[in-house]
């Protein structure tokens, strides 16, 4: 057992000796801050007021009242504080045709003056009857403008619609309330004030972490294998432990490294949503001046951990395989061309969270938790998206332990016989031959 | 032989298309230096792997320490070069050294004190804290040789140890063996350059083809050898004896190494119708000499055939 101890502590300390880690280890919570934050930051700066057009072909005072509704929306925060707009309108009834052409002639333009317009909006009798608004500018793909002009004209338009109709003033009033459905999630009878969306990306984030991790530490003890192997190495140590020895070592050691870079990702991860807070959605305000502001997922203790024990479980069961590749094969070359169809189904675990994201609690979504080669990245996701019974992660856990058993015992037989041979590859037949063989 | 450290009765060992070791017996007695010679492909590595319990036999048994259990399970007792060397090439030579004494059994801080007074005996202390790819191929031989060596095993088994190394380097290896069986322990190597073996051996075994050829101490298998060596060494005309040197009805054999040779006469061939062959032929001679037969001589009578048509095997080095 010392000796497994001491293959353990070599594979551990040489490995977080490394740059290579430390660079892991910092990059991605860095890159993952940078993701998640940078274009949300990038979408709310806005640098100018912009100008628009405001056609006016409408009876009645839906015209002013858009110009005002616009005029009144700023950014900027403090003293700080600049209208987003600076609306110009112009009368257009009778000539509509000839202004709308001659004020999208100077929209867009490479070296149009200063003040030319973002765009211009046309507002006429048939469209607040229709509610199809026409809308012709250079900023048509940005969400947050197309956003802003949507949710401040829809209530002026659906007014001026029954003002037409001579509806009553409070019959209009009642007719401006808002609807929306406020998706939060209830999580073990609690409600956690996450929003769908959050749980979404919560799930994808974890997808995408088990899938990464397992295939880069898993990738790892198959280069750690073959490098033993063409270092010649491994005979002396096959003097002193056992193979079986050396490859639980090897994995362990591997694997311990594997946690801790985890560890300290997800702790970065909780820390950021627990102790900043999970920031709320404000969800009464009617209007919805801007779109909703994004809410950082909650990570939950238990999450964590069911997160841990399935790259755990999972890295056993793919390092093992990955350690037998590496000692099939005489080259790094070699391996990545016998690694690949482990590597598919890695993937295919990962591909698999997009079906299972509409039913997590599907038939599909429980058959692939305990198909133990799925099982590492479909629990932890099914989890992040809605908590599964105590009893539904035991299970799977406890054939992803079976599953381990078996792997772990031809993998080690392989490995016993692959790692002192050279030469040619061995064909399926001779691995058959290994794994029989006392 | 009571006090045989390491007993091989009876193994066979096959691998896929061939068969690497065959009936293969032999007895290692507590002690001294023990030479396992053969051509390359012999089954000497097999041999040895199978006695550090790297491999298992097919049929027969090995035993070490008059006693069960697998080279592995006795690997603390047990020190081993392989023939192909090998270090973690970004590992620090201490930690290296003291991680293979770990290997094999020894507490981390044990492990670390030998390994430092081994990195000092080899002068090469001051690259303890170094990366072993910065050392020379030498030093890494060295550290290696450290590795076999520090946690003091009882039965030493190296393989071609003294290959791949300059004649400093190989001497300052061969001392150390020395001084080691001096000490009382045992050294099991193996090696196809014979002078070595001639030198250095209290008893040998040559094998070829995975069989027992040749089995005993040294004088043993110089006496069985026969007496009627001959040792020449030509001063000119060296191609007039060539014509001798084959005739067969004078000798039986020769290891002809150019300017000199060792030839064995062909039975009931006195060594004086040699001398009068080669003096009519008007060869000069600076050396004749009746002689004891070298073990180059022996190995190669004894393997000769055998090495020179070697059958087709799959490399399992």
């Amino acid at each position: 057992m010392n000796k497994v101890l001491a293959v353990i502590r070599r594979e551990f300390i040489e490995r977080v000796r490394t740059r290579a880690f430390l660079i892991g280890t910092l990059l991605v919570p860095a890159l993952a801050g940078i993701f998640g934050y940078l274009p949300q930051a990038l979408a709310k700066r806005q640098s100018a007021t912009q100008g628009i057009v405001l056609l006016d072909a409408a009876s009645g005072s839906a015209g002013a009242d858009a110009d005002s509704a616009l005029a009144g929306l700023t950014f900027g925060s403090g003293t700080d504080v600049h209208p987003r707009f600076s609306v110009t309108r112009l009368p257009a009834s009778g000539r509509l045709a000839a202004l709308r052409d001659s004020v999208v002639a100077t929209i867009g333009l490479k070296d149009g003056p200063e003040s030319a317009p973002e765009g211009v909006i046309i507002l006429t009798d048939s469209a607040i009857a229709s509610g199809q608004l026409t809308y012709l500018g250079s900023n048509v793909t940005s969400f947050r403008d197309m956003n802003l002009l949507d949710s401040t004209l829809e209530p002026i338009i659906r007014e001026a619609r029954l003002r037409s109709l001579s509806a009553d003033s409070a019959v209009i009033r009642a007719a401006g309330v808002h609807f929306r459905v406020d998706a939060t999630k209830v999580t073990e009878g609690k409600v956690t004030g996450q929003s769908g969306e959050a749980s979404f990306w919560l799930a994808y984030v974890v997808n995408l972490l088990m899938y990464m991790t397992l295939l880069l530490y898993g990738v790892q003890v198959m280069t750690a294998v073959i490098e033993e192997k063409s270092n010649r190495v491994v005979e002396v140590l096959v003097s002193s432990l056992s193979p079986f020895q050396l490859l639980l070592g090897k994995v362990i050691g591997v694997g311990a490294v594997g946690l801790v870079q985890l560890a300290i990702w997800g702790g970065t991860g909780f820390y950021l949503t627990t102790a900043l807070g999970p920031r709320s959605t404000p969800m009464n305000e009617v209007g919805g001046a801007a779109p909703p502001a994004f809410t950082m997922p909650a990570v939950s203790a238990d999450l964590i951990i069911v997160v841990l024990v399935s790259f755990l479980l999972g890295f056993f069961l793919y390092s093992s395989l990955y350690a037998a590749i590496g000692a099939m094969c005489n080259s790094q070359q070699e391996a990545q061309q016998a690694n690949t169809p482990v590597t598919m189904v890695i993937a295919l675990g990962m591909i698999s969270m997009f079906a299972l994201i509409n039913e997590p609690s599907g038939t599909m979504a429980r058959v692939l938790t305990f198909i133990p080669l799925f099982t590492p990245i479909v629990l932890p996701v099914r989890y992040a998206i809605a908590p599964l019974s105590v009893a539904e992660v035991s299970l799977a856990a406890l054939t992803m332990v079976l599953a381990i058993l078996a792997v772990v015992w031809i993998a080690a037989r392989i490995y016993r016989v692959g790692i002192l041979s050279y030469g040619k590859k061995p064909t399926l037949r001779e691995l058959a031959r290994w794994v029989r063989t006392t | 032989m009571t006090n045989a450290i390491v007993v091989v009765d009876h193994v066979t060992k096959r691998f896929a298309g061939h068969v690497a070791v065959q009936g293969l017996s032999l007895q290692v007695s507590r002690g001294g230096l023990f030479g396992l010679l053969g051509p390359n492909g012999a089954g000497k590595t097999t041999t040895i792997r199978m006695l550090l319990g790297i491999f298992t036999p097919d049929e027969g048994q090995v035993s070490l320490f008059g006693g069960q259990g697998t080279g592995r399970a006795l690997s603390q007792r047990i020190g081993y070069l392989p023939e192909e060397r090998g270090l973690y090439p970004k590992m620090r030579v201490l930690d290296q050294l003291a991680f293979l004494g770990e290997a094999k059994g020894l507490s981390r801080w044990d492990a670390r004190k030998r390994a430092r007074s081994w990195l000092q005996r080899l002068g090469i202390d001051d690259w303890a804290g170094r990366k072993v790819s910065e050392l020379s191929k030498g030093m890494q031989q060295k550290v290696q040789f450290a590795g076999a060596l520090q946690h003091e095993p009882e039965l030493i088994i190296l393989d071609e140890p003294f290959s791949g190394l300059d004649p400093v380097n190989s001497q300052v290896m061969r001392d150390i063996v020395v001084e080691v069986a001096r000490a009382g322990r045992t050294v099991l190597f193996s090696t196809h350059i014979m002078e070595h073996a001639e030198k250095m051996c209290d008893r040998i075994v040559i094998i070829s083809g995975g069989r027992k050829l040749v089995d005993g101490t040294l004088a043993e298998v110089k006496r069985e050898g026969g007496k009627s060596h001959v040792a020449l060494t030509f001063s000119r005309n060296g191609a007039a004896a060539r014509p001798i040197l084959a005739d067969r009805s004078i000798v039986a054999s020769v290891d002809d190494a150019g300017a000199s040779a060792e030839v064995e006469l062909a039975s009931d061939v006195e060594a004086e119708r040699l001398l009068k062959a080669l003096v009519d032929a008007q060869v000069g001679l600076s050396r004749f000499e009746v002689v004891e037969p070298s073990l180059q001589s022996i190995f190669i009578a004894k393997v000769g055939a055998d090495a020179r048509t070697p059958t087709a095997r799959a490399e399992v080095a």
